[in-house]
């Protein structure tokens, strides 16, 4: 239960506190964890575990550090938290290192986030054993598959956090995932895969668990004979599942570390067009049941939506209290929640009729890019597009540029988000993007 | 999810340490030196000792076993972050707990705990044999300690160095760096190391102990002209203590951390499409890493599901190429006295004169495929079963020069830095991604180019390895390995090699 998670915190500030710390702030976690693993029709796997962890963030005569143990027994942690401090103390001195003004933790919402869904934690080895049971036989439903796997698990959190300054917090959540993989034979010695999963806080919000086999199943048969097309210049429609990683991309360095240590791009961007004016970005916190909820954030400020993007232009950053002050301006949260692009009018199979010749991108092949730049170099896998028809699948080719000028090539974003992530994004429409390929 | 996605990548958090030789005699470290861990802390602390490993073994067995193990783990782990001249963020952690695993044939029962009383520990147990359905399995008579090997002996383990002794590393590495350019704006340095202790107490009686040591230093350079801004990073890293960061590898450090990043002034993306690629000596053993090295790790091959299944005493590569991965090479990253199951480290070729030889084991691949083990069962913690992985990978050096390898080339790249890489272990499909390298023209490297995605095949790309020259080295940099949501600290490394196409990402062309 949270609330002996809650006296625990409350002893280990009091420790902290006589230890020689001036401020403090600290949070339990515990969570339990089991998963069932199914190849080829047999259980390969089985997993349970149950842990926990305390954080300890400590300001010490001007200096700050963050400590973390798995070590709970009393004598270790009086020990620890008296290591923590002496560590602290070690250190040099930064007057922007500063615990957060309590004002940043008033107005916190009492919207009721329903990230828990109290029958998970209720399921048991048989029902896990027959989910998989039920991706599986979907899966291998082809002569070609070489082998399939299904994945069952499902995850409790709770926790609770406090400071020597007012703040206090208590959360609990629970998460459920299933996935399947499939292999199958194509020509010569290659074995292509498919896959497919599904990760919800509700059992309810889960997909039909066969349709998650089939679909990983139809992915593999759809990589057979995939080829490398000569490098063309086209419209280039980006999956819903694939297009998270652009977002995570192009926000690679919006935040206040990044540019106060001018390792960002968008360092000297704020304020100009550089994107569609309808193309919106936001950080929901609030979003219920989202996989990235919750109502204040690691450094207890009080959770709130933030646009990122709107009107055409990066509208803020994320900014964590010690950069904000660094950089002489109010924090606004030191890392994402749901990251959620506005939807458009249409889904993928609506949308694709009209774009004509070009790529439908489906997953990645590696690549990176620089967040100081912006520049990106990413490997595809995906389909030709020809007159808007899906068409043969094609690998082994590159997309390379710059973010920012990417995102000035969208055209439309659809309104099918894929939900199993904290990034929420729908079908992405890019014109005139360069495929490098033979 | 993803099961079988597999990454490598230059470790994201810095570590790291410093020390010369000179600093440490000179001052004994004033404060923040905590007291010395036992050499076997879970018998020092928490009672851990034979019969009660027995007691958990009988309950972890119950229901029948070809293999079971407990592995237990503690470790002591310090990062440090200098930013802006000072040293102004830290953070410590302490892990421990017991992973508990039992084996029938292929199938596994996994349970992990990090209360390890008896009673914690004989429940995890419990749950973890449920996956057998047989009678109890026969108990060692007795745990037989296994002598260790010491492929990572340190000066001082971690747990016993001051944090005064570890700051004048990075402000040193910070000074040095700055000092190189007056185009150079900011400069940070991360610094992590830790020291881990493991017991591992397996079903047939071993009984072994080992102490890990692990260390990071990594600097970021941002540099400014004419207005545009660029940065880039170097570290250095392996199972080493304080002495091993001398004056001199932090000016080597500096010197790259900078020239890597004012090179990217001059730096354009290269043609895209196919093209000779040349790997620069030492880093560039990434291309092992994953276009062999992930492809030959056996629970892959066990499953079918590899690019390399049927391939074992095939010829895939010419008769120059011979590859190893081994866990034997003295302070590595990816040395291991003994694995994560209790196999002693050792060093196994992948590929012998051009044949494949022998996939990576743990031991239930190895049983699988009625061989031993080679060694290469590894975790990332007590919180996961081992697995399969590469260790420290690299390819012997090759009959031609570096020179002859570039005056070969009439129109390609050379690779010289990179930040990660991936391989589609089925397809074959591999990607690393270059942050440094040049065009070459004409035999004559000619412009600096940056940024580009690699892709090509596992099978294909060896068969493409056209020179290797004989300058065989190890990267001094750090890299971690991904697989199946497990990360484990790995090696590698390269002579200057030749494939004569692979697909670059680069613009026009």
């Amino acid at each position: 239960m949270a609330e002996d998670l809650s006296v625990r915190v409350a002893e280990v500030l009091e420790l902290a506190k006589k230890a020689g710390a001036r401020e403090a702030w600290a949070n339990v976690g515990r969570s339990r964890e089991v998963e069932t693993l199914l190849r080829d029709g047999e259980v390969e796997k089985v997993q349970e575990s149950t842990s926990r962890a305390l954080n300890l963030e400590l300001w010490v005569e001007n200096r700050y550090a963050s400590h973390r143990t798995t070590d709970l027994r009393p004598d270790a942690l009086s020990q620890f938290v008296a290591d923590a401090v002496a560590l602290t103390r070690a250190l040099q001195p930064d007057p922007d290192r500063r615990i957060p003004d309590p004002t940043l933790f008033a107005g916190r919402s009492s919207a009721n986030l329903d990230l828990e869904d109290s029958s998970v934690p209720k399921i048991d080895a048989a029902l896990r054993e027959s989910w998989c049971r039920t991706m599986d036989q979907a899966a291998r439903g082809h002569e070609r598959v070489i082998s399939a796997s299904s994945s069952a698990s499902h995850s409790e959190h709770e926790g609770a956090a406090a400071s020597t300054n007012g703040f206090s917090g208590t959360w609990r959540s629970t998460v459920v995932s299933l996935s399947a993989d499939v292999t199958v034979r194509d020509e010569g010695d290659r074995r292509p895969e498919g896959s497919m999963w599904a990760v919800a806080r509700h059992i309810g919000d889960l997909p039909d668990v066969g349709g998650i086999g089939g679909r990983a199943l139809e992915e593999g048969l759809a990589r057979i004979g995939s080829q490398k097309l000569p490098s063309l210049k086209g419209i280039l429609v980006v999956d819903p599942r694939a297009a998270g990683r652009l977002i995570s991309a192009l926000l690679g360095g919006a935040d206040g570390r990044s540019v106060q240590q001018s390792r960002s791009v968008w360092a000297k961007k704020a304020g100009q067009k550089l994107f569609p004016e309808w193309l919106s970005l936001t950080d929901d916190p609030l979003l219920p049941r989202g996989l990235g909820s919750r109502l204040f954030d690691g450094e207890g400020i009080a959770a709130r939506p933030m646009p990122l993007i709107a009107a055409g232009s990066l509208q803020n950053l994320y900014v964590d209290n010690t950069y904000g002050r660094k950089l002489g301006r109010p924090p606004t949260t030191g890392g994402p929640s749901n990251r959620v692009l506005g939807l458009g009018k249409r889904p993928l199979a609506a949308i694709l009729p009209d774009v004509g010749d070009g790529i439908y991108l489906t997953s990645w092949l590696g690549g990176n890019s620089d967040a100081t730049t912006g520049d990106f170099s990413f490997g595809i896998r995906g389909h030709r597009l020809v007159g808007g028809r899906i068409g043969e699948p094609v690998g082994e080719m590159n997309i390379t540029g710059n973010l920012i000028d990417l995102f000035g090539r969208l055209v439309e974003a659809g309104n099918d988000p894929w939900r199993s992530s904290s990034t929420l994004v729908p079908t992405l429409v890019f014109d005139g993007v360069r495929v490098g390929g033979a | 999810m993803l099961s079988r996605r597999t990454f490598l990548k230059e470790a994201s958090v810095g570590s790291a340490m410093l020390a010369m030789p000179a600093f440490l005699a000179a001052c004994a470290p004033k404060h923040m030196r905590q007291d010395p861990l036992p050499n076997d802390p879970f018998g020092a602390w928490f009672g851990v000792d034979p019969l009660s490993t027995r007691q958990v073994l009988e309950e972890l067995s119950q229901h029948g076993a070809d293999w079971a193990e407990l592995y237990f783990q503690h470790s002591r782990a310090t990062s440090l972050s200098l930013e802006d001249g000072i040293v102004s963020q830290a953070s410590s952690r302490i892990d421990q707990g017991v992973g508990l695993r039992v084996v029938v044939g292929d199938h596994t029962g996994y349970a992990f705990t990090e209360d390890l009383s008896l009673e914690a520990m004989r429940a995890a147990a419990k749950s973890a044999a449920a996956i057998a359905k047989a009678g109890p399995a026969r108990l060692p008579v007795d745990f037989s300690h296994v002598p260790q090997l010491e492929f990572y002996a340190v000066a001082l383990p971690w747990s016993e160095v001051g944090i005064d002794q570890r700051l004048p590393l990075l402000e040193r590495a910070a000074a040095l760096t700055r000092a190189l350019d007056p185009a150079i704006t900011k400069v940070s340095v991360n610094w992590s190391d830790e020291e881990q202790r493991v017991l591992i107490a397996t079903l047939e009686g071993g009984y072994h102990l080992d102490r890990r040591p692990m260390s990071r230093i990594w600097v970021n350079v941002t540099a400014v002209k004419n207005g545009v801004t660029r940065s880039n990073s170097a570290n250095l890293a392996g199972r080493r203590g304080l002495e091993w960061y001398t004056e001199e590898k932090l000016q080597l450090l500096a010197k790259q951390a900078v020239d890597r990043t004012m090179v990217l002034f001059d730096a354009r993306r290269p043609p895209a499409g196919e093209l000779p690629v040349v790997l620069a000596a030492g880093a560039s053993g990434i291309l092992l890493h994953e276009a062999v090295g992930h492809g030959m790790e056996a629970d892959f091959n066990r499953k079918n599901i590899s690019i390399y299944a049927d391939m074992i005493a095939r010829k895939v590569a010419p008769d120059f190429v011979t590859i190893v991965d081994d866990g034997t090479v003295p302070n590595e990253r990816g040395a291991l006295n003994v694995d994560d199951e209790g196999a002693v480290g050792q060093r196994t070729v992948l590929v012998e004169n051009g044949y494949l030889a022998s996939y990576l084991h743990d031991r239930i691949s190895a049983k699988h495929y009625q061989m031993k083990s080679t060694g290469s069962g590894r975790r990332e913690s007590f919180r996961f079963p081992p697995m399969p992985r590469m260790r420290c990978t690299s390819m012997e050096s090759g009959p031609h020069s570096r020179e002859e390898i570039l005056s070969s080339v009439k129109r390609g790249i050379i690779a010289e830095t990179f930040t990660n890489g991936q391989v589609q272990i089925g397809a074959g499909d591999f990607t690393f991604y270059i942050k440094n390298g040049w065009m070459i023209e004409e035999g004559k490297i000619t412009y600096p180019i940056s940024d580009c995605n690699i892709i090509g095949n596992g099978p294909d790309a060896l068969r493409r390895l056209s020179m290797a020259a004989n300058d065989s080295v190890l990267d001094t940099g750090g890299w971690t390995c991904g697989k199946d949501g497990q990360s484990v600290p790995v090696s590698q490394g390269l002579p200057t090699v030749l494939v004569s196409s692979l697909t670059v990402g680069g613009q026009d062309g």
